[in-house]
């Protein structure tokens, strides 16, 4: 079965390198463009659960990269097992600056909540997002706070060291 | 009852009374909340102390903070701790509250919470046992007994001062102050 999904992917995409890092845990990498075919191709090949998005900031190479995670939910059919044990990460690198794309809401309507934090920890914009609106952090933050130039001891001081204790007169 | 404290019932039975009947919010901050379950179960039996966890923080008398402090509960805590009718008493529990622990320099965590509401005692320890808790509440009684637990008078006296402090961290509170600001920290010195 994974060897299938392997030869599918090559064979119908140009530009996608599908390795294995164990038997059943399966990295796409593919351009931006083509991140939403690939995700509707495997969602029609019963990848139907996207279990995650995370970001992964490769300040160096002055890179985003975004990685979905898709598995199957159990089926009625003899494939199940082998499906079942298979785990797709679909990785696509993003510009550090202006980091821009297109959000995969109508594929997968749960991408909701992971985009608008992906959003407000990375700073990346998801067009056609209905509300990129805070979602956990209180306040505002320069620097999205996820990225690795966020320097969280400058903030502390700067904040949190700058807040006076309360002086009590004694009696 | 306990021969020698007879006098103290007679002298002021309402401290008496708060003393032994403290009743805790049950308001889980951090992951110190683990260790309350057990502490008021058949296990560990916080009644014995004549604690109790109550449901709403316009029942509670004693506000255990336990684990760390985000801005968001942060918000969540003065709000609560508003709302409780005095006297009221707050426990630090864990090494977070009291110094940000091992989250000290991150970017969402308070660091020394006495800056924002007026604390009477700490438990230090990641994570305290379920003991340490009574040992706190014992030391609490002696605190209530010599007077020494006013943090909830502190914070109407110098109400200026942490709201100051809240706002800075919080920004723009949205409900209006509860005791009148006043200005100085030091209050009514000149």
């Amino acid at each position: 079965m994974s060897k299938s999904i392997k030869e599918a992917l090559e064979s119908t995409f140009r530009d996608v390198q599908v390795s294995f890092r164990e038997d059943n845990r399966m990295a796409v990498t593919a351009e931006n463009e083509s991140v939403l075919p690939i995700l509707r191709f495997l969602k029609d090949a019963g990848f139907d659960h996207l279990s995650l998005i995370s970001v992964v900031d490769w300040i160096e190479d002055n890179l985003f990269e975004l990685c979905y995670f898709l598995t199957p939910y159990m089926q009625n059919d003899d494939e199940y097992t082998d499906r079942q044990k298979l785990h797709i990460i679909l990785k696509t690198p993003l510009p550090r600056d202006e980091p821009r794309f297109k959000t995969v809401i109508g594929l997968f309507p749960n991408a909701e909540p992971y985009e608008r934090e992906i959003h407000e920890f990375f700073g990346i914009d998801f067009e056609g997002h209905p509300r990129l609106t805070p979602l956990l952090l209180e306040r505002d933050y320069e620097v999205p706070p996820f990225r690795k130039d966020f320097d969280t001891r400058k903030y502390v001081a700067e904040l949190l060291d700058s807040v006076p204790p309360i002086e009590t007169k004694k009696k | 009852m306990d021969r020698n404290q007879i006098t103290k019932w007679l002298k002021s039975p309402a401290k008496m009374a708060n003393k032994y009947s403290l009743h805790a919010v049950y308001f889980c901050t951090g992951c110190g909340i683990i260790e309350v379950p057990p502490s008021i179960t058949a296990r560990w039996d916080a009644e014995r102390f004549g604690i109790i966890p109550v449901a709403t923080p316009r029942q509670g008398n004693l506000f255990l903070i336990t684990g760390y402090v985000s801005v968001k509960t942060l918000r969540a805590i003065i709000r609560t701790y508003e709302q409780m009718p005095e006297p009221k008493y707050v426990i630090g529990f864990g090494s977070c509250p009291i110094n940000g622990g091992m989250y000290w320099d991150s970017y969402n965590t308070i660091n020394h919470l006495d800056k924002y509401i007026p604390v009477d005692g700490w438990i230090a320890g990641c994570m305290p046992r379920p003991e340490a808790i009574f040992i706190g509440v014992t030391h609490l009684w002696t605190l209530i007994d010599k007077g020494m637990a006013d943090g909830y008078i502190k914070y109407r006296e110098y109400y200026g001062a942490y709201r100051r402090n809240q706002e800075m961290v919080l920004g723009k509170l949205e409900w209006p102050p509860l005791f009148p600001l006043t200005d100085d920290p030091r209050g009514d010195e000149q």
